[in-house]
């Protein structure tokens, strides 16, 4: 059995880790324990598929000629500066991304009109994810 | 003489001028195209242009080619000036079996080009062709095989200009390829190995000869050209002007200019330009505009690899090359196409006597598996190869941030900077203050009750203690701090103290730079 100190949001909390071996009897004989850890991070991790719904949505409005703005490098989104049915011009920031301890402008690569935010404030992006489609 | 012979070599003149005749050259111009000889008009002073090879015929007998006229062989070359200078010249004209090349077109080609290297002066390939001449076969390749050899042998020699005023597919582009600056025009230029066609029956892609090889695709992301214009007109302008940043050969320098702008011009603005939140960004390009004479700055690729920023501007009239970080794009990070980019252009300038300006404003090598697998080690290695090759004056300026391994890729005093100034909020030190913090107060900031205010109070220790420009300078690294709005005045004086530097390297065939 391993002991770790894991601090979240500034509160420290103990943790238990026992090594599961291929011995049946073992893991039969700990279930609730298996349980409780295995629901944790599916939990945390429902969070962000929030956001991929989202997407799909988003793809629609795509091949209906839509430019993609997408992320050209990871980073956090700081602040998204448009709304949907926006018209923007050329050059007008769309998104501040921070990444590489620099508040990025993404700006609109052309006129036009917003049609979807593929993104929302505080999400973690990759490069080439798309963070706003243009019409 | 007889009036007779001269009449008869009148009239063959005149044959030859109108190329493929008057309905190919409404063609030329329905499709908004020039045609080679008005190109030529234009680029050359008037009056100057003197041409070589007037009467220049094939030698093809294959396929019906015997019978088949090719007026001036598809290609018009010779010399003339620009802004008083020499310069040889070649423009292919589409107009006669489509430009394209066999083997005596590229034999006239040739000679001007081995006239050009003999008297230490540029040339200019205008190129609108079709491709090989296929009925001439090998011959047709064996003049591309010529071409490319001289292109190289004279590269380094004297400034090579290509521009793209029309197709140029196949092998047809790397001669190109292998010259100092290629312009291209919207819409009417493509660059590609293999076409549209091939792409769609080998691969099944389909692509617009555009999207393929369009002036935008190679000026933005391929980075094989480094100018596009709107119209022919306003390309020959710019080469006119990026002439006037070159000297006509390596060994001599470039020409120098009154520009009237007084070199001890105090820019208080200078003072201000950059944030004081090291998190935001800003336009780099105007504190190029305003260091230089008369806020002119000729920019060199400004659609490719946006963050870094290579062109010309003079000081104090001279030509200088300068390099600068683009905070506002990727946040200023040196990756693999800004590797690429700015190692060509120091090596150009380097080549040309044309000393550099560095303007660093760098936060690390752009990180990602895409940048590793695309080889950024060696890339990157470029930057540090092209700078300590480079025997110019080279003067660099730490504006903000310099850290790491990026710091030394901008021409850091190890690097062979001749003079090294910083601003007073520079940052110089081997990793960002954030990076750094977590790393070395990391037991600090683990055990403490706060963590995140412990995190962000040796964040500020680190960043007052070590992310200035005085540790930098307390070990010579950097030369001097100075005041941002007497910058103009200190970099001018420095070009000028350096003007004389000579520097001298072991004897060697040639380097081995990583490629």
């Amino acid at each position: 059995m391993k002991k770790y100190i894991i601090t979240v949001n500034g509160k420290k909390y103990e943790v238990e880790v026992e090594e599961v071996r291929q011995e049946a009897s073992e893991r039969v004989s700990r279930p609730v324990v298996d349980k409780p850890v295995a629901e944790m991070p599916k939990k945390e991790v429902k969070k962000e598929p929030k956001v991929e719904p989202k997407k799909e949505v988003e793809e629609k409005y795509v091949p209906e000629g839509a430019e993609t703005v997408e992320a050209p490098m990871p980073g956090t989104i700081l602040d998204i500066k448009v709304k949907e049915g926006d018209n923007v011009k050329s050059g007008q920031v769309l998104v501040i991304l921070e990444a590489m301890k620099m508040e990025n402008e993404i700006v609109a690569p052309r006129d036009g009109k917003v049609v979807s935010i593929n993104t929302t404030k505080g999400a973690s992006v990759n490069a080439g994810d798309s963070l706003v489609s243009l019409e | 003489m007889s009036i007779e012979k001269v009449e008869k070599l009148k009239a063959a003149k005149e044959k030859i001028r109108l190329g493929g005749g008057i309905d190919k050259i409404e063609k030329q111009h329905k499709s908004g195209k020039l045609t080679a000889r008005e190109r030529i008009n234009l680029l050359l002073d008037e009056g100057s242009f003197i041409e070589l090879d007037t009467f220049v015929e094939h030698r093809c007998t294959n396929f019906g080619m015997d019978k088949k006229k090719a007026p001036g062989e598809g290609v018009v070359t010779g010399y003339g000036t620009i802004d008083g200078r020499l310069v040889f010249v070649y423009a292919q004209d589409f107009t006669v079996i489509g430009g394209s090349l066999g083997e005596m077109h590229a034999a006239k080609i040739c000679k001007v080009q081995d006239m050009a290297l003999k008297m230490g002066a540029p040339i200019i390939g205008l190129n609108d062709s079709g491709g090989a001449r296929i009925q001439e076969g090998v011959d047709a390749l064996s003049g591309y095989g010529k071409i490319f050899y001289k292109n190289t042998i004279s590269s380094g020699v004297i400034p090579q200009i290509s521009v793209i005023m029309g197709p140029c597919a196949g092998g047809a582009v790397y001669s190109p390829a292998l010259t100092d600056f290629i312009f291209m025009i919207e819409n009417t230029s493509k660059m590609f190995i293999t076409g549209p066609q091939v792409i769609k029956t080998v691969t099944g892609e389909d692509v617009s000869a555009e999207k393929l090889g369009g002036a935008m695709t190679h000026n933005s992301i391929s980075g094989v050209a480094h100018f596009v214009d709107s119209t022919e007109e306003d390309a020959i302008n710019r080469i006119k002007k990026l002439l006037s940043f070159l000297p006509s050969n390596n060994l001599e320098d470039p020409p120098v200019f009154d520009t009237e702008d007084d070199m001890n011009r105090i820019d208080e603005i200078l003072n201000e330009i950059v944030p004081d939140n090291p998190n935001k960004p800003y336009d780099m390009k105007e504190i190029i505009k305003i260091i230089a004479d008369n806020g002119d700055f000729f920019e060199v690729q400004p659609y490719f690899a946006q963050n870094i920023i290579t062109g010309f501007i003079r000081l104090n009239g001279k030509s200088v090359g300068v390099i600068a970080n683009q905070p506002k794009v990727l946040a200023g990070c040196l990756d693999i196409n800004a590797s690429d980019k700015a190692s060509r252009f120091i090596r150009t300038c380097d080549a040309f006597n044309i000393p550099l300006l560095n303007l660093v404003d760098v936060p690390g090598f752009l990180p990602g598996t895409d940048q590793e697998y695309g080889g950024i080690i060696r890339h990157g290695a470029k930057m540090l190869y092209a700078y300590s090759e480079a025997t110019v004056p080279k003067v660099t300026l730490v504006i903000r941030k310099a850290y790491g391994g990026s710091y030394l890729a901008m021409c850091s005093k190890d690097m062979g900077a001749d003079l090294v100034f910083a601003w007073p909020n520079a940052e110089i030190a081997v990793m960002g203050p954030e990076g750094a913090a977590n790393i070395i107060f990391r037991k600090e900031i683990q055990n403490s009750e706060d963590p995140l205010a412990t995190r962000t109070e040796k964040i500020k220790e680190y960043r007052d203690t070590v992310a200035n420009p005085y540790v930098a300078a307390s070990r010579g690294f950097v030369d001097d701090v100075i005041e941002p709005m007497t910058t103009r005045q200190r970099v001018i004086s420095a070009f000028d103290m350096l003007s004389s530097k000579r520097e001298n390297r072991p004897a060697k065939k040639h380097g081995n730079i990583p490629l």
